[in-house]
Parts: C-alpha cells; structure tokens; sequence
C-alpha cells in the first residue's frame, strides 16, 4: 500500500523541516513547498491526502490559497489543516481567526504548534 | 567538483537590521550574563546569533535596536574585551541545504564571487544564513541565482518584487508567544559528530573553505552544523563545522583534514571528536527575546559547556561534548515544553 501523502507549505523552512520529520516519522510521505505559489504549484503536480497550509506567507498567503482550493471543484475535497499566529497570540497581526473559518479548512491549529496536536489532526484526515 | 545550478526550494532576506561583533577574554565567559540576560531583560529580539568557545559572538537586532544592544553589552564586557557595531544588515538565507555540505560550500562560494563581506554565517535545521551589509545584497543575490535555481522564482527580479515591504514580517510577529514554559516543537539530539575548528586570514579566502566542503560531499558527509565569524582583529575569521559520516563509514578524519588543507593552505584545522549536536527546532528563536537565555542559564546551571552555538530562522543548534549531551539534553527537556519522543538515529542523522 503507497504510503500517505502530506503537503506542508510555510515560508518558515524549519517549522517545514520540522513537520517533514515528524509525519516522516509517522510513516507519511511529505512534500514541502515554501510559499503559496509553490504550494499551488506543488498540488497541480501531485494531490495531497492532506494539506497543511501556513496562513502568513509572501506571495499568496494561506487564506487565500485556501479558498481558491475549496472553490475549486478538483481540490475542494483535499483536507487542509491551517496554522497560524492570530489572535492573543499575535496582537499586531492583521489576520483573524474569523477569516480562517470563512476558508472552510478542515482544521485550524494555533501557532506555536503543539507537535502531538498537528499529528492527529492529520491522522483524523487521512 | 563543479556543480552548476543546483535546484533549491527558497530564499528570504531579512533587512533593516544591525548586528554586533562581540568577543571577550577567555576565560571570562558567561554567555548568559554577559550577552543573553541583559538582553532579554531589555526585551531586545535577536535575529541572528552564532558564538563559539573562545569567547566571540556575531548578534543581530532590529536596526534601531542595535545602538542600545551594544550600549548594554558594553555594561557587560571586560575592558580587553572588544564590541563592534555594525548597522544596515541583512540576514540572507538558503533553504533547505538538507545537510549537504555541497549545498552550503555553494552557498559560501557564491558569497566569495559576488564579493560580499560576510560579518558571519549560521546554520539552522534547514537552512543556511549569513549576515552582510543591505548594499550587498543585490549582488549577492544575483550570484546566488547563477548558482543555484529556485523553485519559487525565475530570476533576482522576481525574488525582490515578492518580498514583503519592508519590515512587515518583523512587526508582525515580535515579540508574540508569551508562554509560561516556553514550546519548543523537538528537541533532536544527534551524537558522533567531528567539529573542525579553522582560523583562516579573512572572510575573501572563504571559498577555499567553500571548495572544501564541495569536496566533502564526494565522501558522503553530511554537515550539520556550521557557523563563521570574524575573530580579533580583521585579519582572522574562525569557523566551526561540524561532520557525520555514514554509519557505514569508518573515521573519515584524515580525509576531511588533507581537503580542508588542499583548499585552505594556510590553515590549521582542529579537530575535537567526538561531539554532539541538540537543535532545538522552532522554537521561535527569531520573534522572542529571552529564549537563549533561558537555554544559556539551564546549561551553564547543569555545568554543560558550549562548543559552538548557531541561532538563526526560528531554531537554535548547539554543540556540546559528546559526555555532555546527556547532561545538556536532561535539562533543556526540564526547561523545555518540549516532546519527549525522539526521532530515530537514522532520522536525526539523516
């Protein structure tokens, strides 16, 4: 049986580093793409059993990544967990936890990222 | 070995920046208190930190931070102690290098072309940084894209008309998670390692360094752990490297001293074995003051002495001797919110 895939796109290549080594560990095959064209790019070559999607990026942020594949009838069905510093965490930000819940991602994980956390929102995708 | 163009996935320049040579007498050290607490106290970010045994640092602020970084570390340092402070910097990054040394060799080269001053260089998990002046870095980054193709961008042109304004990052994520204990996503231990120890004339005759390592790639050696900073003086620039050989490979050590002298002539390699590197991933070294210094404190409170240190992006690398790792991974996991599982051997040595 091929193995699960998972993609992880973050402009933070160690948080992206990270995320590889712990679904790696977990047995999933993980592609990496650092911003949002990249990541878009990365899904036209290869559809994710799981996308994980960073909200603040240069190019085309999370958000909108997210809505252009959940209004897309071939990519609307990719689960996609979101991360991202809002809220109380990040005062100065621009982006709100509102805004994330219009993209209809399948989950939305708070940054700093708990590691068991991000895992099982996975496994409960898959 | 020439190799042209070698696929990678990204790059980001962080500007606006200052940064301070620091060094002090041997003997006097106490990274924590004379560098990181009074710093943290002050509530001053680091963007960037390397140091190694011997008593030198390279940090880097915010611009507007770095007068009062360096009017705070004067409190702080011996008389023979020096502090330099430079302002307009950026911190440039390549990512991933996946450890392989041929990707940072070619990293370093590209700077040594382009010409470019480096006042220091760190490595994180997955990436490679160095620290020059904003004026530089067009050029630099133009070399970088005869050296290397990026998956995200065609050309220099493109990568500077998708950077965020000026500052839009950093104002964004200052300062944010406020936590009790604070997160750190793994904590990854990875023992057997050599660390090489150079001295060499200056920072231009870096690419005999760069070359080297290019060469080391041939030997399958993987390089996880590198930083690069000026000494005393502008006539000397240390570097610390660290190597790990296949498993399937015997002691390397004689190999990787005749590359490093085929390349570097004059220099004299050192070499301490065996030793052990902690990377402490994402811990949001780069939007939080205080983490250092509260990993600074644990460690100089278990007595665990630090080799080298390399803080950029959002982790922090350290390396230690290979009988201090114990020690060194028990209290970072006390000090910590950290997850206790570690990957396997073959991961971390991947």
């Amino acid at each position: 049986m091929s193995k699960k895939y998972v993609l992880i796109v973050d402009d933070d290549p160690d948080l992206v580093e990270t995320v590889s080594m712990m679904l790696e560990n977990k047995g999933y095959e993980v592609g990496k793409a650092y911003d949002g064209i990249e990541g878009e790019e990365a899904i036209k070559k290869r559809r994710p059993d799981v996308l994980i999607l960073d909200v603040m990026m240069p190019r085309k942020n999370g958000y909108q990544l997210c809505k252009e594949l959940k209004s897309n009838k071939w990519t609307q069905d990719i689960p996609i967990v979101l991360l991202t510093a809002v809220g109380e965490a990040v005062p100065t930000t621009t982006y709100s936890h509102a805004e994330g819940m219009a993209t209809e991602a399948e989950d939305y994980i708070p940054k700093p990222v708990d590691a068991a956390t991000l895992v099982e929102a996975v496994e409960r995708l898959l | 070995m020439e190799i042209k163009r070698i696929r990678i996935g990204g790059l980001k320049v962080l500007e606006g920046g200052a940064c301070v040579v620091s060094s002090s007498p041997r003997g006097e050290d106490c990274l924590s208190a004379r560098l990181a607490a009074p710093l943290a106290q002050s509530k001053i970010n680091l963007t960037f930190l390397t140091h190694v045994a011997g008593d030198r640092e390279v940090l880097c602020t915010a611009g507007e931070a770095g007068e009062a970084a360096l009017t705070l570390l004067k409190t702080h340092t011996a008389p023979q102690g020096s502090l330099q402070l430079q302002s307009g910097t950026a911190v440039l990054s390549l990512y991933p290098h996946d450890k392989r040394p041929e990707i940072i060799g070619n990293f370093i080269r590209s700077l040594a072309r382009a010409r470019v001053i480096i006042h220091g260089l760190a490595s994180s998990p997955s990436a490679i940084s160095v620290v020059l002046s904003a004026r530089r870095k067009k050029a630099a980054v133009q070399q970088l894209f005869e050296d290397f193709q990026f998956s995200s961008f065609e050309s220099p042109k493109d990568f500077f008309e998708a950077q965020p304004p000026p500052r839009e990052y950093l104002e964004k994520v200052v300062a944010t998670y406020q936590e009790k204990v604070i997160k750190v996503y793994w904590i990854v231990p990875q023992p057997d390692l050599d660390l090489w120890g150079l001295s060499i004339s200056s920072s231009e005759i870096l690419e005999g360094f760069a070359n080297a390592l290019m060469d080391l790639a041939d030997l399958g050696l993987k390089v996880p752990f590198l930083v690069a900073l000026p000494g005393l003086g502008s006539k000397e620039f240390i570097v610390a490297c660290s190597t790990a050989r296949p498993l399937s490979a015997g002691d390397q050590g004689l190999e990787v001293r005749r590359l490093l002298k085929q390349h570097l002539p004059e220099a004299r390699p050192m070499r301490l074995t065996p030793v052990a590197g902690l990377f402490l991933h994402g811990p949001h070294f780069g939007d939080r003051y205080g983490i250092v210094h509260t990993m600074l404190e644990a460690l100089e409170g278990a007595h665990v002495s630090l080799l080298a240190l390399s803080c950029t992006i959002s982790s922090i690398s350290l390396l230690v001797r290979q009988q201090e790792l114990a020690a060194a991974q028990l209290v970072l996991g006390n000090t910590f919110e950290a997850p206790v599982e570690s990957p396997p051997a073959a991961a971390s040595a991947k």
